[in-house]
């Protein structure tokens, strides 16, 4: 029973052979049964990843303590909401968990698409079973997660052993986000995964059109959804557990998953206009390779030990792999391009500087050079010692000093980009779009000045958010005044209606929103503060419009761990507003501490208190309060724009609402004159999406 | 609505906004010398964070670090000879931001050259984009079309209606 799991994986490892050789086999000689036969291999292999993956968390549910890794990531009195998140607590769990999502869209996208589109998909089937082979390799035969321990019974026969108990888990792992945050994220990674699949099987299948981009759109957007949720909770998780007062520190794990989700932020743009006006196609194609490669990139940094980080696994070989895979990938796109780069071919023209078209040039640029700028801060110690031999650091004030100008200039595309109008936009529109969010803009930053804020960048920070918002509720208001008109209803109603007509156009705008809101948020790091003591009880600290009084220590025993806590009153203007409880933790099996931040947060600032240890000097517990404005704006921009990404993910109901105003017999002239169509309901499934 | 209306909604909404950012600066407290310099250094045990910055419960390096950052400011020394000493004692690494001398500048020129290649490129593909629409214009105006494209076209069509016909046939 123990090894069952393996012997699932092993299978899946043949299954995946299978279906990359078959599915090769089916594209050549076009054999309907074959192509079947292939597709059903794909369905195996993710139905064995899945027993494979249940088998593991099995095995820890059960304290199997004979399981290497088990025993290495749990123990008896772990509860049992960490022992699911402790599946992927490790380098060889988190690989196999990789596999377990990965297969989770790969059998969405074969059974979404089963017997269709017959000349794509066989390619596509290859594609993802070839990612997966790579991924099964790992599990199989380079980190596998069902090692057993070994013993020498009588005359030195070897023998499975079982540990009395476990380590226990990471305590920085030991955070409810944890169970949350590595899915996300890991959701985001795989699910680039299929736009690449597609990407590649259209460029070697030279299917034709734009179709393969209508395909994948939602699947990228899925992907890209959770890569953002999964940034902003892993941001979240460093900001409540790891007690630095932050939520970004340019680690190279960070980097490595903001890298992927700024190409694929460029590609969400630069497919409309291969949608609109069938330009970008080789761009497209490449941004989507670009993006999947700068997954296994980032993956490759982390588990090779390449760069330092606090979240990066062990040193391990298995960056070797990583690397390789990146190599194999590098050269089939290259091959695959060059074999087919005519089948790109596009008839790219462009009417005036002053255009939609030429807004997405820019934000593409300015997208890829933010890539760029955090590649290269990456990589530079790696390139720096190779070369002088010497490692050197590149932390937050290199990516801060030269991402800052470049993320300015993005959040004023933001604004900009949306009122362009496709092919030419006239100096009269740009007025008459542009003058009233500018000036709302200039009117904020000419207030903030007076009333004495000197920052630079957070001025021009606070000017563009104004000007972005302004503009993007400039669009809701033309759009449902419009409607208002012609249905009489009132704005809000309108404006929803106007959403719900063009969900990808209005989530976008959402989501532009949501990006204000975290500029907004880290604009707010340019005031932060801190203040350490050393603090016995009875003592005082003042922080910002804050006294922190310590009223006493205590300490509690738990299951897992004993705790140290401060019970620490916070008064404001003289008023008690609040008690805190900063928290350290000893988790005995492992003989690791940890902090439990106590955090009071509000849209103005967070108060942020770290028990931050004891100082040997006075034998004084150490507090260290932080006051961090304007956080919670950044997780509420990230909620944002998750929901503006499902709202542009829903269909669009034009015609669903046409058809019921029909039905409902209501075709008298409604105001402004337009008449309602009168669709049949077998028209509406037939409608395009009226994309923008 | 009009647009003295307009206006005044929005100055109320950016007085909001502004007077929500304004008094944190006015609260600011000032960091003092070692702190800033803190900022410029990295903490030693491998987090990866400034020196400052490094929160780890039992770190050894950073409480030994600021002891020794706040020494040589109790000291007077100027700003660049502290930094280094610090490089002296702890090698190039402990700088958190790239030197602007020497092969690590280059560092610091990447994002800018990215950038320049990037416009270069983007100017001159507009440049080109204009210039293929104006051919177009032109021959749309004069020249009859060519009938070889038009054959590719019809031929693109009639193929894109043999797939979507296939695709429906072999649908499951």
């Amino acid at each position: 029973m123990d090894l069952f799991g393996s012997y699932a994986l092993l299978l899946a490892f043949a299954f995946a052979l299978y279906a990359i050789f078959g599915g090769i086999a089916a594209i050549i000689t076009r054999r309907p049964l074959l192509i079947k036969s292939a597709r059903n291999a794909g369905f195996a292999v993710c139905a064995l990843i899945w027993i494979g993956t249940l088998s593991l968390w099995y095995l820890f549910y059960t304290d199997n303590y004979s399981m290497v890794y088990v025993a290495a990531h749990s123990n008896r009195t772990l509860s049992p909401y960490y022992k699911f998140s402790a599946l992927w607590s490790g380098q060889e769990g988190s690989l196999l968990f990789w596999s377990f999502l990965l297969s989770i869209y790969v059998f969405s996208v074969l059974f979404t698409y089963r017997g269709k589109h017959p000349e794509l998909m066989p390619y596509v089937g290859v594609v993802l079973a070839g990612v997966q082979i790579f991924f099964l390799t790992m599990n199989n035969f380079v980190a596998s997660p069902y090692q057993v321990f070994a013993g020498t019974g009588a005359g030195g026969i070897l023998h499975m052993a079982t540990r009395a108990d476990g380590s226990g888990l990471n305590p920085l792992l030991q955070y409810p986000e944890m169970a949350i945050h590595p899915p996300t994220l890991y959701s985001g990674y795989t699910g680039f995964t299929i736009p690449f699949a597609f990407a590649l099987a259209a460029l070697l299948g030279r299917y034709p059109g734009e179709k393969w981009i209508h395909l994948t759109r939602r699947w990228t957007m899925i992907a890209w959804a959770f890569q953002s949720a999964g940034i902003l909770l892993g941001a979240h998780w460093a900001y409540a557990v790891l007690g630095w007062g932050g939520y970004w520190g340019w680690d190279p794990v960070e980097n490595a998953s903001l890298m992927p989700w700024l190409t694929g932020t460029a590609f969400l743009h630069s497919v409309i206009m291969q949608e609109k006006r069938g330009m970008m196609r080789v761009w497209n194609v490449w941004l989507v390779f670009l993006t999947f490669m700068l997954c296994i990139l980032g993956t490759s940094l982390t588990r090779s030990g390449a760069v330092n980080s606090v979240h990066a696994f062990a040193e391990s070989n298995i960056g070797h792999w990583f690397w390789g895979f990146l190599l194999l990938i590098i050269l089939v796109c290259v091959a695959a391009y060059l074999k087919n780069r005519d089948y790109l071919r596009s008839d790219n023209q462009l009417d005036s500087m002053l255009s939609r078209e030429s807004s997405f040039l820019f934000n593409n640029l300015i997208l890829l050079v933010a890539c760029v700028a955090v590649l290269a801060g990456t990589l530079f110690p790696v390139l720096s010692e190779a070369v002088r031999g010497s490692k050197i650091s590149v932390g937050p004030p290199f990516f801060n000093r030269v991402n800052i100008p470049i993320a300015m200039f993005l959040l004023f595309l933001t604004g900009v980009g949306p009122l362009l109008a496709w092919r030419k936009t006239s100096v009269e529109s740009l007025k008459k779009n542009f003058g009233f969010p500018l000036i709302g803009g200039f009117v904020a930053a000419g207030i903030a000045i007076a009333l004495g804020l000197r920052e630079f960048y957070v001025t021009l920070c606070l000017l563009l958010s104004v000007f972005v918002t302004l503009t993007i509720l400039a669009e809701f208001y033309r759009g449902a005044r419009v409607i208002s008109a012609r249905t009489g209803s009132n704005l809000f109603s309108a404006a929803s209606q106007l959403t719900m007509r063009n969900t990808r156009r209005y989530g976008g705008y959402v989501v532009h929103f949501g990006m204000v809101l975290v500029f907004i948020g880290i604009s707010g790091q340019a005031f932060n503060q801190d203040k350490q003591m050393d603090m016995s009880a009875g003592s005082e600290m003042n922080i910002g419009p804050y006294d922190l009084h310590l009223q006493n220590y205590d300490s509690t025993q738990e299951p897992n761990y004993s705790a140290e806590r401060a019970t620490i009153d916070v008064e404001k203007n003289g008023r008690s507003v609040m008690m805190l409880y900063p928290t350290r933790r000893f988790y005995p099996s492992n003989q690791e501490s940890g902090t439990m931040v106590a955090i009071s947060s509000t849209l103005r600032e967070d108060l942020y208190v770290v028990y931050a240890g004891t100082n040997p000097d006075t034998n004084l517990p150490v507090i260290h309060a932080y006051l961090n404005p304007l956080v919670k704006w950044i997780w509420l921009g990230g909620a944002v724009v998750v929901l503006g990404t499902i709202l542009a993910l829903l269909p669009n109901r034009q015609a669903v609402m046409v058809l019921s105003t029909a039905a409902a017999g209501q075709s008298a002239p409604v105001p402004g004159g337009a008449q309602p169509a009168q669709i049949s309901y077998s028209a509406r499934s037939q409608l395009p999406d009226h994309h923008d | 609505m009009t647009n003295r209306r307009k206006l005044a909604l929005v100055c109320a909404a950016c007085v909001s906004v502004a007077s929500a950012l304004v008094p944190l600066h006015v609260d600011a407290q000032k960091t003092d010398r070692a702190k800033a310099l803190g900022t410029k250094l990295m903490c030693m045990c491998g987090c990866g964070q400034i020196l400052t910055q490094c929160n780890h419960i039992n770190c050894p390096s950073s409480g030994p670090m600021l002891k020794e950052l706040d020494a040589h400011v109790a000291t007077g020394e100027a700003d660049d000879l502290i930094i280094q000493d610090f490089v002296q004692k702890y090698g190039e690494k402990v700088l958190s931001a790239p030197p602007t001398k020497g092969f690590n500048s280059i560092a610091w020129y990447i994002p800018g050259v990215a950038f320049a290649i990037g416009l270069g490129i983007v100017i001159t593909l507009i440049r080109l984009w204009r210039q293929r629409d104006v051919a177009r214009l032109a021959t749309a105006s004069g020249a009859p079309p060519i009938p070889h494209s038009a054959a590719d076209e019809l031929r693109e069509v009639q193929l894109e209606r043999a797939r979507k016909q296939v695709d429906r046939e072999t649908d499951d």
